[in-house]
């Protein structure tokens, strides 16, 4: 009986750790694109992700990061070992808690100390600034590994050795280093596995052009997490869990002495084995740049999933440059980097209101129009819209843009919907998805009660976020990502959404309608801007006016399905149902209803937030 | 035995602010089995890594069959080290563990099996080869550390409390093993023992060591029987250490009462120590005694009895076949030539190479 209780507490830990795993590992075979949604069994999305250029170049740059890092911080942390194990007893408790410190520190701030460190001594970011990041995380890890080894071993060894006739060279090498050897290994395979697991130092300390798998994978998140990423994991996971049973499992088992021998016996192997695998990756890394008409390299900073992959290529073949592209996840993060000046780019494509905050902080460079004649592709209409953050277009050229509006079920809703309003109908409480964040959240309530969504008015932000808080309670959710799942597989009547988003799952649930309410709207537009520190402006230009020209609109219009200001690439569309599409080209009556969000300036943002953490939005996701 | 084959002279060495050893002066001949004996931190263990080229001495020269060796490093001289606790290398064989010292000189294949082989053989452990060290016994991985020394035909063995780790069943027989081996092999051990016992049972030579000095070197009967100071009487078995006068030559004092002894030398009433082994003391009828005395503790010892006497007002002790009970009224006896006597320590470096109490 207690046996029996035993046994079904141990698998429900094992059930409650490793469910999630589970989960993910089976969608990762999933043939749909739909979370929770089996459609049979499929390799599709392990084929697509071998096949993803840029997947396959953040795997290959973990890889080479990964064993880079893990070699020289073995090789300093075990000589650091045998230094400290030769310590006095309170000297080397010290040391010890020392190099512990940075295992238990909150790696956020080891990231963002490395960051302040290498943009403070003024060494930009690159692939080196994250392998010394990586090497000084991993050592401390080798230390826990091997100096339990080396102060196990009697000392007595080594000068038994040197008893034997062997100098101190030999006595270190044939005794001590094997002796310590499966410590190494340990130390070696959990830094390996550390390197290749960690993002947020990562994060912080790459450079321009260089992305990891766990870099890769966030910057994805944003546009929803295509099925290629739960395979990418899925290999992931299995790839560290095969490194942590051997470190944990292999020196310990009966097979001890033949593992370690077997590597020792062999490290002419292995050692060659690595020196190819890293070899072979810097130079096919190489192999990319050496192209042949190559005539510089552009730096291009862009959300997630914000362009057709083929449109860099053909961008490539055409112009001779070497597309250094890069990807970010919220405006405020890409903000933060281009003001620190932790990594230089060409050209970024920020949101309207970071636009102007850009401008007013002098970030920006004019663009020379002269460089770019596709100009003329984008309809005057949108320039003008951009004049609100950008007055006289001097420095950003629109790409994307859209409305926020409502997306229903007709078969949940049986009133019309063409106001705010019925976000706030009990009706359909429990059925209503709201945006977690804050400018959305307020231009809801804000439009809906007549006022500007740049309000910086205190009395109408507090009446806005009464009616919020008032709402909440019929609020299924404050959302960023499920919203699409969710209204796609009917589990909400309503939601507030992007334009560029009601596109696609129209096409995946035709019982969802969009509607931009009557009451007006935010009109958003992401655009093209020049950093003042550019490299090499004419790159960026060349860049910009490729994606300003009608077919390569296109390619992206079809790609992210957001709306083109492109005038030239709509008349392109084949499909004349999208290109008459109110929801993708909504008409000028639409369109004058709503407006841009517009920088707040500091205390402007303060002000919201202050408002949107009562509404705690964010939280109740 | 042979010549001087090594030679310590006016080695000095201290850590730090710790003099560990003073100006010692100590030759070792050939063939001889040598021990340093001295209580753990007499600087022992340190003379014998001063040897092994583990140490080197602050002052002073090694000389090793006439060279100067001081500067040589531990892999260029003709001696090999066995270890307190070993120091087997647990990543290898027996085989691999033996042959480690003939594989760095290069030896032929066919040299190297043949000397495992009879390496093996002289530790009684035929067949082990292929063994891994940690699965063996404590004793045996002291033979195969010995093995693994004498396959390189060294000079001189150093042996740092090689039985220190084993019980007292199997200290005893390496005890015998070890003196086998060094008569089969005929070269120089130099054994380093905190032991008294295991030094009187194996030793040619046995240097009394004390805190950095040397008491005493003698062979194990003269170390026993004429300890020439306090503290190597106290060191080397029980003793009753009797302060006392001399008063001329073959009579001394001590306890108020008169003794005949047979040393001579020490001047007229000259304050000195009496050094009396247990075993020494006899136990006879009140009257027939020097001293008369009442038994006080009796404890039985297997081989004998022990038993301490409170007489002349001081608490003997006495080691016997015969029993007395305790309460019983005892006369203390002492053969003449049973009466050691020593010098009184004088000046202060005496002082510190007398009894540390």
């Amino acid at each position: 009986m207690r046996n029996c209780a035993k046994r079904i507490y141990l698998f429900l830990m094992v059930l409650f750790l490793y469910l999630p795993i589970f989960v993910l590992i089976v969608a990762s075979f999933n043939d749909s694109k739909i979370l929770g949604k089996w459609n049979g069994f499929t390799l599709e999305w392990y084929k697509q992700l071998f096949d993803n250029a840029s997947i396959m170049n953040a795997l290959r740059t973990t890889i080479v990061l990964a064993l880079l890092a893990s070699i020289i911080a073995t090789v300093l942390g075990t000589l650091a070992c045998i230094t400290i194990s030769k310590m006095k007893k309170s000297t080397k408790s010290i040391v010890v808690g020392i190099t512990n410190i940075p295992m238990l520190n909150a790696e956020i701030v080891t990231a963002l100390a490395f960051m302040l460190l290498f943009v403070g001594l003024g060494i930009s970011l690159s692939f080196s600034t994250v392998l010394i990041a990586h090497v000084t995380f991993c050592i401390p890890y080798v230390v826990l590994n091997v100096l339990p080894k080396v102060s196990q071993m009697d000392n007595n060894m080594y000068e038994a050795a040197l008893d034997l006739g062997a100098t101190p060279f030999q006595a270190f090498y044939k005794v001590t280093l094997p002796e310590i050897m499966p410590g190494i290994l340990s130390g070696f395979l959990m830094s390996f596995t550390m390197s290749i697991d960690d993002f947020i130092i990562t994060h912080f300390t790459r450079g321009s052009g260089i992305d990891t798998l766990s870099t890769k994978i966030y910057t994805e998140v944003r546009k929803g997490i295509k099925p290629e990423m739960y395979a990418l994991s899925t290999l992931l996971f299995v790839t560290v869990f095969v490194l942590l049973f051997l470190v944990n499992y292999g020196p310990k088992t009966k097979a001890k002495k033949s593992f370690t021998t077997l590597i020792f016996k062999n490290k002419v192997t292995v050692a060659i084995s690595m020196c190819v695998v890293i070899i072979a990756s810097v130079f096919g890394y190489n192999l990319l740049k050496d192209d042949k008409n190559y005539i510089g390299d552009v730096y291009v900073y862009n959300w997630g999933e914000y362009i057709d992959p083929a449109v860099i290529e053909l961008f490539e073949e055409r112009t001779g440059y070497k597309v250094h592209y890069e990807e970010f996840e919220t405006n405020e993060e890409m903000y933060t980097i281009i003001a620190k000046g932790a990594r230089t780019y060409d050209v970024i494509c920020p949101s309207d209101y970071m636009v102007e905050k850009m401008i007013e902080n002098e970030l920006l460079a004019e663009i020379d129009y002269s460089n770019i004649p596709n100009i003329s592709n984008i309809g005057t209409q949108y320039m003008n819209s951009a004049q609100g953050f950008d007055p006289g277009n001097k420095y950003c050229v629109p790409y994307c843009w859209g409305t926020v509006g409502i997306m229903y079920n007709k078969n949940m809703v049986d009133d019309e919907v063409n106001s705010w309003g019925i976000l706030f109908n009990e009706k359909y409480e429990d059925n209503i998805l709201m945006q977690a964040s804050v400018r959305d959240a307020y231009c809801v309530a804000l439009s809906y009660l007549g006022y500007s969504i740049n309000t910086l008015n205190e009395d109408e932000l507090k009446e806005a976020t009464d009616l919020l808080v008032a709402q909440k309670p019929i609020v299924q959710a404050y959302v960023v990502d499920q919203v699409r799942d969710k209204m796609i597989k009917n589990a909400a009547a309503l939601a507030v959404i992007y334009s560029g988003e009601a596109i696609y799952m129209q096409k995946e649930n035709p019982d969802l309608e969009y509607v931009v309410p009557d009451e007006g709207s935010n009109v958003w537009i992401d655009g093209w801007v020049i950093p003042k520190d550019c490299q090499n402006k004419e790159a960026a230009e060349a860049w910009i006016n490729f994606l300003c020209e009608p077919e390569i609109a296109l390619m992206n219009f079809e790609y992210i399905t957001y709306s083109t200001p492109n005038v030239a690439a709509r008349e392109l569309i084949e499909d004349e149902e999208i290109r008459n599409s109110q929801i993708a080209f909504p008409d000028e009556s639409i369109l004058s209803r709503c407006s841009v969000y517009n920088y707040l300036g500091k205390e402007g943002d303060t002000l919201y937030d202050y408002y949107w953490t009562m509404v705690g939005g964010a939280e109740s996701d | 035995m042979g010549n001087k084959l090594i030679d310590l002279q006016g080695i000095t060495k201290s850590y730090g602010k710790q003099m560990v050893l003073d100006d010692l002066n100590l030759y070792i001949r050939e063939n001889e089995f040598l021990t340093l004996l001295g209580p753990s931190g007499c600087g022992k263990t340190t003379t014998l890594r001063i040897i092994g080229g583990f140490e080197s001495p602050d002052k002073g020269r090694v000389v090793f069959d006439g060279q100067d060796i001081t500067d040589l490093p531990p892999n260029k001289r003709h001696l090999n080290t066995v270890f307190q606790k070993y120091a087997l290398f647990t990543h290898m064989t027996i085989a691999e563990n033996i042959a480690f010292g003939l594989k760095i000189k290069n030896k032929s294949k066919a040299y190297i099996d043949d000397k495992i082989k009879y390496a093996l053989k002289l530790v009684n452990l035929d067949g082990f080869e292929n063994r891994m060290a940690d699965s063996l016994s404590g004793g045996q991985q002291q033979r195969i550390a010995i093995a693994r020394a004498i396959v390189n035909e060294p000079k001189v063995l150093l042996l740092d409390e090689p039985l220190g780790a084993l019980d007292l069943k199997l200290r005893q027989d390496m005890q015998y093993e070890l003196i086998r081996l060094k008569n089969e092999l005929g070269i120089t051990f130099v054994f380093v023992t905190h032991d008294q016992e295991e030094a009187l049972t194996m030793s040619d030579t046995i240097v009394v060591m004390n805190q950095g000095y040397i008491q005493q070197v003698g062979t194990p009967e003269m170390i026993y029987n004429e300890p020439e100071n306090a503290f190597v009487a106290d060191f080397i078995g029980d003793s009753n250490i009797i302060p006392g006068t001399m008063i001329e030559d073959e009579l001394v004092e001590f306890l108020g009462t008169k003794f005949r002894c047979v040393d001579k030398g020490f001047g007229n009433n000259k304050p000195v120590d009496v050094v009396i082994r247990p075993e020494d003391v006899e136990l006879v009828a009140p009257e027939k005694g020097t001293i008369k005395g009442v038994v006080t503790h009796l404890i039985f010892k297997g081989v004998h009895y022990e038993m301490e006497v409170m007489a002349g007002g001081f608490e003997w002790l006495v080691q016997s076949t015969k029993m007395s009970p305790v309460g019983a009224e005892v006369g203390i006896k002492v053969d003449p030539f049973n009466i050691q006597i020593m010098n009184k320590p004088e000046s202060e470096d005496e002082e510190a190479v007398g009894v540390d109490e």
